[in-house]
């Protein structure tokens, strides 16, 4: 009996080892992405791309904080070739020393960027590749939102859920939200206050936007800020669901690419990107709904673009926090969050 | 017993050493981070400012409140369930302690999602709550204490259950007859001759219990979230967005700590439970 | 006497009431034809059962998941069975201690072994993903082992295999012949506990996971963080029914029920 498990187990063990090196004797590029969409993301990015090089992509999944994390905890030894994320943590990335320049001479796309996307960041190290609006989703037959700060209006406070201030959506909310008070300040500090006076109202502060499409669709929250990147789930549901356009505007937020440092495959890296950033490439994962094409040349049909964050003078109207005063202040927000809403 | 050491050690130490190197070694590791002081040498500082912070001290309470509760509904939700089960004829006592053990089978992300269901403000509770005319408006129970105690409760209550199961069957099968003819009422039963005779069950269950609830992360994550922190969901925000693994490492013995304490309690609150008992008889 | 009668029944139906409830409800909901988790459930399809299926990484972490509980159990059952032998068999210096230190692993929150074992082992030592899975679902179960193995040793009367190095075996021998044969069911007892609670595991899995490399309970929640949709719950009640298939047939013919 004994015998059997062992010897069961051991081939076991021997058979996981020798996949390992039959992988290792391919070429393989390691890419770290959100998990949003990934089965389309395979479909229309990764697939064709592994065929086109003959290589094979391994791809790790998160929230891009905690894989800047992991990408500082092997910087000695990075497992990570190249990374999309937020356009702050590129920034924090760049300062930590975890990426390199981008050697744009390389991608063939580039020059038909859009311009706020080619260079986001300033420092050559990140390229964007999406941007999205940020606004919120409301039921147009409970509530009525002509501004940011309508959400916290007793009648509606109630029923909302609001961004936790550490996930992307949550600093561009609270900072719309201080312009709609007329006091914003880089610390954030007024709208911050009002969130917490409201703080035992609030539904909320939520963590993962999945969790949003349920609980709107139980009835416990009737409005969430949002990025346009979940808003189709929210379409399909048997509800009037509303796109807010508030007075002061949309916020919203730009995905970027980046390289890390000492990546041993560096040219397949920069393929890779060329091949995400080309415009076949762009306008099908806008097709699909999931990313609004940072491409020019990218086409877009008129029900996509419906559904999407698109065009230039979209792309430019978004009131984006610069990602300098986003990593400056964010210990701050953070303090002054767990201050007055945290408890 | 064999007498053999060098034999006894060969067999028992590879156990050993495999968890004392995988296990003990990086978590002392890890412990030892949050008394290290930035410029070298040993501080307690990281522990002061820890419970310096009104959020933390909320964070704790709650943590320890929650766990204290939930143990003490469990042990009695426990004796009432045991007491049913062990009354049973053999074949359906089999069926029912199976059904009890079930949950424990069952993935607790599973389990902690269906409550999102139930608790909502038109789940089930609620909509039985307004047909019974027990509350007018639905109440707000997701995202609260009481989410995450509900949740918690269903989570560890089997195994409080288990043990009071075997500790119920332990006992003498004439204790409670003898104690009713002598007089006694339910009340003076269970405190004078069932607690006490069953006490080794209770500190087990509760242990179980109250480990796991300081232990467990999925619960708390999804039915308090951020506005309901507990010191297991703290600590994995302060790792995977605070990147302060300093705190993460006060917040770590501060976990193993109360485990260890709540041990020692039980054991100590079962026991003297008994030698008052013991007083009692023999003053009579 | 009446209030006794009733007694048993209501405690009973209640307390089943809240423990299986929520997997009734989790089941229904697989069934669903809407577009969210919702009870009662909307219409009746087996679409989010079949998504499941088609879903990737679920079939990549699955396989994951069902290595390290098979794997670690088994590795577990190896360090854990001379372990349990040597504490219950033999006069053992430290035995309090070395028992302490193989049971250290229960009372530890899962989120700190994972995390110690990622920044003291995986980073310094280059340690793969998988290996430090395997490492950490192994001390994990190492526990249970040792608890379940030596219940069933203490059942079994001493004397038998003395009598059997007596007339001339050797203790290995003896271990083999007789010992082993005599726990074996509690030894199956251990694998299946050790594998539920392997499968089941989130907290330490939370922190081990890499490019390609994520359990299946860890898949899920990461998988909800994006879609919310009934698959999730589908899956859910698919790996209880596996679970409670194993522990159906271990109960039928191990009496599993003794040893846990």
């Amino acid at each position: 009996m004994n015998k059997v498990m062992l010897a069961s187990g051991v081939a076991l063990m021997l058979s996981t080892g020798a996949a390992h090196t039959a992988f290792a004797q391919e070429k393989t590029l390691t890419i770290s992405v959100y998990a949003l969409a990934q089965d389309e993301y395979k479909k229309i990015v990764y697939t064709p791309f592994e065929e086109k090089c003959g290589c094979k992509l391994v791809v790790e999944t998160g929230n891009s904080v905690e894989r800047i994390a992991k990408m500082d905890a092997n910087k000695a030894n990075p497992v990570v070739d190249m990374a999309v994320v937020s356009m702050a943590d590129a920034l924090s990335a760049a300062r930590a020393g975890l990426v390199d320049k981008i050697d744009t001479s390389k991608i063939a796309s580039y020059d038909k960027l859009y311009d706020i996307a080619k260079d986001p960041n300033g420092d050559g190290m990140s390229i964007g590749y999406t941007f999205y609006a940020t606004s919120i989703a409301y039921r147009s037959d409970k509530m009525k939102i002509d501004s940011w700060a309508d959400l916290l209006k007793p009648e509606y406070a109630a029923h909302i859920a609001w961004p936790n201030v550490t996930t992307n959506q949550g600093p561009p909310s609270l900072y719309m939200l201080g312009l709609a008070l007329g006091k914003d300040t880089p610390d954030l500090a007024a709208p911050i206050e009002a969130v917490g006076a409201a703080k035992d109202d609030i539904v909320t502060f939520y963590e993962k936007s999945s969790q949003l499409v349920q609980l709107m669709q139980q009835e416990e929250i009737w409005a969430a800020p949002i990025g346009r990147f979940t808003w189709a789930p929210f379409a399909k549901l048997d509800m009037p669901i509303a796109w807010a356009t508030p007075k002061e505007g949309q916020t919203g937020g730009m995905n970027v690419m980046i390289v890390t440092k000492n990546s041993k495959n560096r040219d397949l890296a920069l393929q890779f990107m060329d091949f995400w950033l080309s415009a076949d490439i762009q306008s099908k994962l806008a097709e699909a709904l999931i990313d609004s094409p940072a491409n020019s040349e990218a086409k877009v049909s008129e029900a996509a673009a419906k559904n999407l964050t698109y065009g230039e003078a979209t792309a430019k109207s978004l009131k984006l926090i610069p990602s300098a005063v986003s990593l400056d202040n964010r210990a701050g927000w953070l303090k002054s969050w767990n201050e007055k809403v945290g408890q | 017993m064999f007498q053999n050491r060098a034999e006894a050690l060969a067999l028992a130490l590879p156990a050993a050493l495999f968890a004392a190197a995988v296990f003990i070694v990086p978590v002392v590791i890890l412990l030892s981070d949050g008394f290290r002081a930035p410029g070298g040498g040993w501080t307690i500082s990281a522990y002061t400012d820890f419970f310096s912070s009104s959020l933390n001290q909320a964070v704790f309470l709650r943590t320890l409140k929650l766990g204290a509760l939930v143990t003490i509904v469990a042990a009695v939700i426990g004796y009432a369930a045991a007491f049913a089960i062990v009354s049973l004829e053999p074949g359906a006592k089999g069926k029912v302690t199976g059904l009890i053990v079930l949950p424990l089978m069952i993935s607790p992300v599973a389990r902690t999602y269906a409550w999102i269901v139930i608790l909502g403000r038109t789940g089930i509770v609620n909509q039985a709550f307004q047909a019974l005319g027990i509350s007018e408006a639905p109440l707000r129970i997701l995202f609260s204490e009481t989410a995450i105690f509900i949740g918690l409760l269903q989570l560890f209550l089997p195994l409080m259950i288990i043990s009071l199961i075997s500790a119920l069957e332990n006992m003498p099968k004439d204790a409670i007859p003898a104690a009713r003819v002598l007089g006694a009422n339910w009340f003076q039963v269970f405190w004078k001759v069932i607690l006490p005779l069953t006490k080794e069950g209770v500190v087990i269950g509760g242990t179980l219990v109250f480990t796991g609830c300081l232990t467990a992360y999925i619960t708390p994550a999804i039915l308090g979230g951020s506005k309901v922190l507990m010191l297991e969901t703290l600590l994995y925000q302060q790792v995977s967005v605070s990147n302060n693994f300093v705190a993460a490492s006060v917040i770590a013995l501060i976990l193993i700590v109360m485990s260890f304490a709540a041990n020692i309690l039980l054991k100590r609150v079962a026991t003297a439970r008994n030698k008052t008992t013991r007083n009692t008889k023999g003053t009579a | 006497m009446m209030a006794r009668n009733l007694f048993i029944p209501i405690t009973l139906g209640l307390v089943i009431a809240f423990l299986i409830g929520p997997f009734l409800i989790i089941v229904a909901a697989s069934f669903s034809a809407g577009e969210t988790l919702a009870f009662p459930p909307q219409g009746f399809s087996l679409r989010w059962i079949a998504k499941v299926f088609t879903v990737e990484s679920f079939r990549d972490s699955f396989f994951m998941s069902l290595f390290l509980a098979i794997g670690g159990t088994l590795a577990a059952l190896i360090l854990g069975i001379p372990a349990s032998y040597a504490l219950s068999r033999y006069k053992l210096p430290g035995a309090e201690t070395i028992r302490t230190i193989v049971s250290a692993p229960i009372i530890v929150p899962g989120i700190i072994v994972g995390l110690s074992l990622l920044r003291y082992i995986v980073v310094p030592f280059q340690v793969g993903i998988t290996l430090a899975l395997f490492l950490a679902h192994t001390a994990l179960i190492l526990p249970y082992a040792v608890r379940v193995v030596s219940a069933s040793l203490g059942n079994l009367r001493s004397d038998i295999e003395e009598a059997a190095v007596l007339l001339g075996s050797s203790r290995l021998g003896a271990f083999f012949r007789v010992v082993l044969p005599n726990i074996r069911g509690g030894i199956m007892s251990a694998f299946i506990l050790g594998f539920v609670t392997s499968f089941n595991q989130v907290p330490v899995s939370l922190f081990l996971s890499g490019p390609g490399v994520r359990t299946l309970p860890v898949d899920m929640i990461a998988y909800m963080e994006i879609v919310f949709d009934p698959s999730v719950a589908a899956l859910s009640a698919l790996l209880a029914f596996m679970s409670i298939g194993i522990v159906f047939i271990a109960e039928r013919f191990l009496g599993f029920s003794r040893y846990v």
